[in-house]
């Protein structure tokens, strides 16, 4: 090594020196040969221990590039395994493998087999009436979305077009009739039936039998239509056999940019159908909506469970307005569905969120009660330092202002023991009788849709009691009952924050959402600032309503409530009438009244100790319940309440429905 | 001539072998720390080891965590050991002036970190970069237990372990999950069919081997060899957890088969007696804790966590059960601070010690001290009447965590041979009259305590 070194340091030297050294070195060794025989061995061994020394970094390298290799090993063994598989799927996808589906249609039974696997079966009587739609995808034959419009009732149609347009061009169509698909089938659906190539859907009539197979915008691969006789009697069955040949997986999918949102966006709309614009080639709706997030966000780490069962299109209108809403965080979202769903399950992959699914136990009422406890367990589990969570359910707008209401509010849950929920849904806050979205009310009933509930309420009271699968209790009912409320009260705002839009649920029927939740207000103003949350407490509301009602202008008590000239024609201005109650729990004139004015009459809502606060013609409208009210002590003792008269009684208030 | 040829020949040929030979011996060092971190790099340089593999590993990974936002923590008990005993040494010096690579520069197959899941916002874009940057990533998951005790919930699985290995360093984040009863818990790394069993040395990995719980640590930056890395505030306390972490579920599967069989209690009466049950031993544990002791679930409170996962609504009492050796004098006093007076005292420190403290609403709580002979633990018990010595034998046995009624709490972890000794076989069954001097299998007698010592080893109060 020294002599490596010491060659830079000799070249200064020049020529003539080292000439010399050279010759007195070969002079040295030509003198003493010993010295000579010895260079020359180690000479020898210098070279022994290059030659070792490469080896063993050969046979090193060797080593550590076989050890590289280990691991990419099994990955080429499944890479392998994928080959294997790869032969028979690609020669599903190729142009020639077409799909055999058979169709049947007739007054009692329909099905649908798709090659030899029947997808479709319904024979169940009294159900599944009305055109029946699946649509398959055309690269894979799966089934994307399964469908039942029942046109014999009203809106209906409307319901089916908008889905059918909702479907990506190409896929397959099939539809076929069970008992009667025509009474409601109106024109616009008929066109749209027309558009797709059917020769017989838009000219369908009572009783028919018919059944379809078609591309969308493409051609149609079969057709069979019987029709009926007669008023009384039905058209034959009729049973389409026919084949549908596959298109390419590429001619099936959209080239969206490859990225995270866009993978989840490809498994979604490669297995399901009917959502829309989300799988649209051109111009896909987005799935990541990042609103603004909300300054000094008080519920920013409380946990959201959105309660849901089979209806993935709410599920998805659901979700989409919650993503929206100032101030969400969606790690803190869970979505709960009650079943082994799997449509509701990709509906919540789509927005990446976390799912869990339910198995159903127990019937009807008592399922939805058991999911809801099992819901609110899971989700103090899952996030044990909450103090709070979140309930909301599957057929909910949700505000924009949502969290910015509750996080404005819920530390009156912390403070105000006499409180029982918060609740973003005013029962009785229509277009009519709601005015004010920075207005906040205490209430004895608990309103649901859309809440805050606390956790040791849950914990310590409502958990260990939970009605058992057995008692098949409604869970809002038991909550309203006075063993679990305990005098407690609810924090409602005057405008709703949430939007009921559900149709099709359990307690549901058509004719009452349009009647009792159609019309109700949803506020859409963003960050709107509460007044004076802290009078929302005990005492300072109590305090409140007696100033408000000291400065309230009384009504004309002659007049009929009933009438619109009731209240005078002003604005902005506070009046009171005072109408006749005579226990806690005597709502005779009070449930005339709510039937008077259009709001929620089927069981009492928005009480507050005998009081109800409401807006009509823009003033704010108060009816104390005499003498049962504690605040009966401002109505003038020279006044006589209103007393109305409840209906005869084979009349009656539809049956005990009620809200979900 | 030819001699001078020959000679010439030799110098040109040492000369350009050794040349050869240097440029070997440079390469093959280079190459060596690349491999195996400091193994020969110690012999030069002020800033030993910098070019070490784990040290590049844990720098990138760092990187990458950081960039994503993950807040990870170093766990790794032999670097925060080091750590320790480092900042034992010097105080006052800060981490950073050190140009020494001491700490991730030891030749070592992992490096350990961990990770709060609760505190982590964006899962998915992470496992890509990680990748990209050239990690080869494996991700360990399994259905989430927070969902066992729930009647017949299955969510989407939750992340347990993720090893991310780079050249032949690999980085083992354990995910912490948070649970109720305020602690963090971790899952256990088990590999299903598809994964490479070589991938890395798994039998080598400090965490994973079980289940853990931990407390939920308050962490802090430091600096360590030019990295910047969170590590627990308090890591002795983390390094004392870590062997005695070893947690157990409970049978929530078997649970539920049992209240099928014997349906639930959900009367009135046993509502209230659970709710009182459940805040006395809150209290206790509480109590204890502030003293340093261990304890775990014993008799009836064991056998109704094992057999039900909840407190027997009929057993009136809740027993617990403490080493002797981690007796301390003023446990008694502690407890009567806590609200909770002493109700009777039987035995001595020496001998069948045993104590019980009145709860609230007629509640009571029951501590057996247990002894350790070569082959058995035992605990006394004293007929106060009669002054009659009982011993219950229990098979040797060491502690686990687990969750009970919001509370992470010890049990014995071979709880079958426990619960079997102290209930027999029959255990399954539920009795209602238990006669705590003959029932118990497990129970002798011990002969009787001398008349003269009755005031020391008898007091009821």
């Amino acid at each position: 090594m020294d002599d490596w070194k010491s060659s830079p340091l000799i070249k200064p030297f020049g020529a003539r020196k080292k000439r010399s050294w050279y010759l007195t070195w070969k002079y040295k060794l030509t003198n003493q040969r010993a010295l000579r025989r010895f260079c020359q061995t180690g000479a020898v061994l210098f070279l022994l221990v290059t030659v070792i020394v490469n080896i063993k970094l050969i046979l090193d390298t060797r080593r550590a590039i076989s050890e590289a290799n280990e691991d990419p090993e099994p990955e080429q063994d499944y890479d392998d395994a994928l080959g294997r598989l790869e032969p028979p799927r690609r020669r599903g996808s190729s142009p020639q493998r077409v799909l055999d589906v058979e169709v049947y249609s007739s007054r009692s039974k329909v099905y649908v087999a798709v090659d030899g696997t029947t997808v479709l079966e319904d024979e169940a009587r009294e159900q599944g009436r009305g055109i029946h739609v699946i649509v398959l995808n055309q690269a894979t034959g799966h089934v994307m979305a399964k469908r039942v419009f029942d046109t014999y009732s009203p809106h209906e149609d409307e319901a089916m077009v908008l889905f059918l347009n909702m479907v990506a061009p190409g896929r397959v169509l099939i539809c076929t009739v069970k008992d009667e698909g025509s009474f409601h089938l109106k024109d616009t659906a008929k066109a749209l039936l027309r558009s797709l190539g059917s020769q017989a859907g838009p000219a369908l009539g009572w009783r028919d039998t018919w059944a379809f197979v078609g591309r969308k915008g493409g051609p149609v691969l079969g057709e069979k239509h019987s029709k009926s006789p007669a008023l009384s009697s039905w058209g034959d069955p009729v049973l389409l056999k026919t084949d549908i040949p596959l298109s390419s997986a590429e001619e099936a999918e959209c080239h969206w940019a490859d990225t995270e949102l866009n993978r989840r966006r490809r498994r979604f709309c490669s297995k399901v159908e009917g959502y829309g614009s989300v799988c649209s080639c051109k111009d896909p709706t987005p799935i990541e909506f990042s609103p603004d997030p909300l300054p000094d966000n008080k519920v920013l780490n409380v946990p959201v469970a959105v309660i849901a069962g089979n209806r993935p299109n709410y599920l998805y209108r659901m979700l989409r307005s919650l993503l929206s809403a100032q101030g969400v965080s969606p790690q803190m979202i869970t979505v709960f569905i009650d079943g082994y769903y799997e449509e509701p399950m990709d509906v919540v992959a789509l927005f990446g969120l976390r799912g869990i699914q339910h198995t159903p136990i127990s019937i009807k009422n008592a399922r939805v009660s058991q999911h809801y406890k099992a819901s609110l367990t899971a989700t103090f589990n899952l996030f044990p330092e909450a103090k709070f969570a979140v309930v909301l359910e599957e057929d909910l707008d949700i505000a924009v202002d949502f969290f910015s209401f509750l996080s404005q509010s819920i530390h009156l849950l912390e403070e105000d023991d006499s409180l029982y929920c918060i609740s973003a849904w005013n029962d009785q806050g229509y277009e009519h009788t709601a005015e004010d979205p920075a207005l906040l009310y205490r209430v004895e009933t608990m309103p649901g849709l859309g809440w805050v509930l606390r956790k040791s309420l849950y914990k310590e009271e409502l958990e260990p009691k939970w009605p058992t699968p057995e008692k098949l209790w409604d869970w809002d009912m038991w909550m309203r009952m006075p063993e679990q409320r305990r005098g407690r009260e609810c924090i409602i705002p005057d405008v709703s924050r949430s939007y009921h839009f559900g149709i099709v649920g359990l307690n549901m029927n058509g004719y009452f959402h349009e009647a009792y939740f159609k019309k109700h207000k949803f506020n859409t103003v963003p960050g709107v600032q509460l007044k004076n949350v802290d009078s929302l407490k005990k005492e300072a509301y109590e305090v409140e309503i007696l100033r408000l009602l000291s400065e309230a202008e009384i009504l004309d008590h002659s007049k009929n409530p009933c009438e619109d000239s009731f209240l005078p024609d002003t604005e902005g201005h506070t009046y009171v009438a005072f109408i006749q109650m005579e226990k806690d729990d005597d709502f005779t004139t009070w449930t005339q009244l709510a039937k008077c004015l259009h709001i929620w009459d089927l069981d009492v809502r928005g009480n507050h100790r005998g009081l109800w606060r409401l807006f009509r013609k823009k003033n704010h409208f108060l009816v104390v319940g005499v003498p049962a009210s504690p605040y009966s002590v401002k109505k003038p003792p020279s006044l006589t309440p209103i007393f109305l008269e409840p209906p005869p009684k084979e009349e009656g208030a539809p049956g005990a429905a009620e809200q979900t | 001539m030819s001699r001078i040829n020959k000679n010439v020949i030799l110098a040109l040929l040492t000369l350009t072998s050794s040349a050869f030979l240097l440029f070997q011996l440079y390469y093959y060092k280079y190459y060596l720390s690349a491999k195996n971190g400091a193994g020969l790099s110690k012999s030069k340089g002020s800033r030993i080891g910098f070019d070490s593999t784990q040290w590049h590993a844990v720098k990138k990974f760092i990187m990458l965590t950081s960039s994503q936002n993950v807040p990870v923590f170093l766990v790794d008990p032999l670097i925060l050991e080091m750590i320790n005993k480092n900042f034992e040494q010097n105080k006052n010096t800060s981490y950073g002036t050190v140009s020494d690579c001491k700490f991730f520069c030891v030749p070592r197959d992992f490096t350990a970190f961990a990770l709060q899941n609760h505190l982590w916002k964006n899962e998915e874009g992470w496992f890509q970069i990680a990748e990209d940057m050239g990690f080869q990533c494996l991700k360990i998951q399994s259905k989430d237990p927070r969902l066992d005790g729930i009647d017949s919930l299955s969510g989407t699985e939750i992340p347990l372990h993720y090893i991310c290995k780079l050249a032949t360093h690999a980085i083992h984040l354990v995910v912490f999950h948070e649970r109720s009863g305020n602690y963090l818990w971790h899952g256990h790394l088990r590999l299903k069919g598809h994964i490479d069993r070589k991938f890395v040395p798994f039998r080598k990995l400090q965490f994973g081997r079980y289940p853990g719980a931990f407390d939920r640590p308050d962490l802090q930056h430091i600096t360590i060899d030019g990295l910047e890395v969170q590590i627990p505030k308090d890591p002795v306390h983390f390094l004392e957890e870590i062997p005695h972490s070893r947690f157990i579920e409970c049978r929530y599967k078997e649970a539920r088969a049992f209240f099928q069989q014997y349906l639930d209690d959900n009367t009135v009466e046993a509502m209230v007696f659970r709710k009182s049950a459940k805040e006395l031993l809150q209290l206790a544990a509480k109590t204890l804790k502030k003293l340093g002791v261990r304890f775990w679930l014993s008799s009836g409170t064991c056998l109704g966590w094992y057999r039900q996962c909840n407190i027997i609504p009929y057993s009136k009492d809740v027993d617990l059960g403490i080493f002797i050796q981690d007796y301390k004098s003023d446990i008694i006093t502690a407890f009567q601070d806590a609200g909770l007076p002493l109700k009777h005292k039987f035995g001595k420190v020496e001998d069948s010690l045993e104590l019980s403290f009145q709860g609230k609403d007629d509640v009571k709580l029951d501590i057996f001290f247990f002894y350790e002979e070569t082959d058995h633990m035992w605990n006394g018990g004293t007929q106060a009447k009669t002054g009659k010595k009982f011993k219950y034998l229990f098979p040797k046995f060491t502690l686990c965590w687990t969750e009970f009624v919001d509370m992470k709490v010890h049990v014995p972890c071979e709880t079958i041979d426990y619960i079997e000794a102290n209930y027999g076989k029959t255990w399954k069954i539920p009795v209602k009259t238990w006669d705590w001097k003959h029932s118990p299998p497990n129970v002798q007698p011990n002969g009787i305590w001398p008349i003269s010592e009755w005031d020391e080893v008898i007091q009821l109060y």
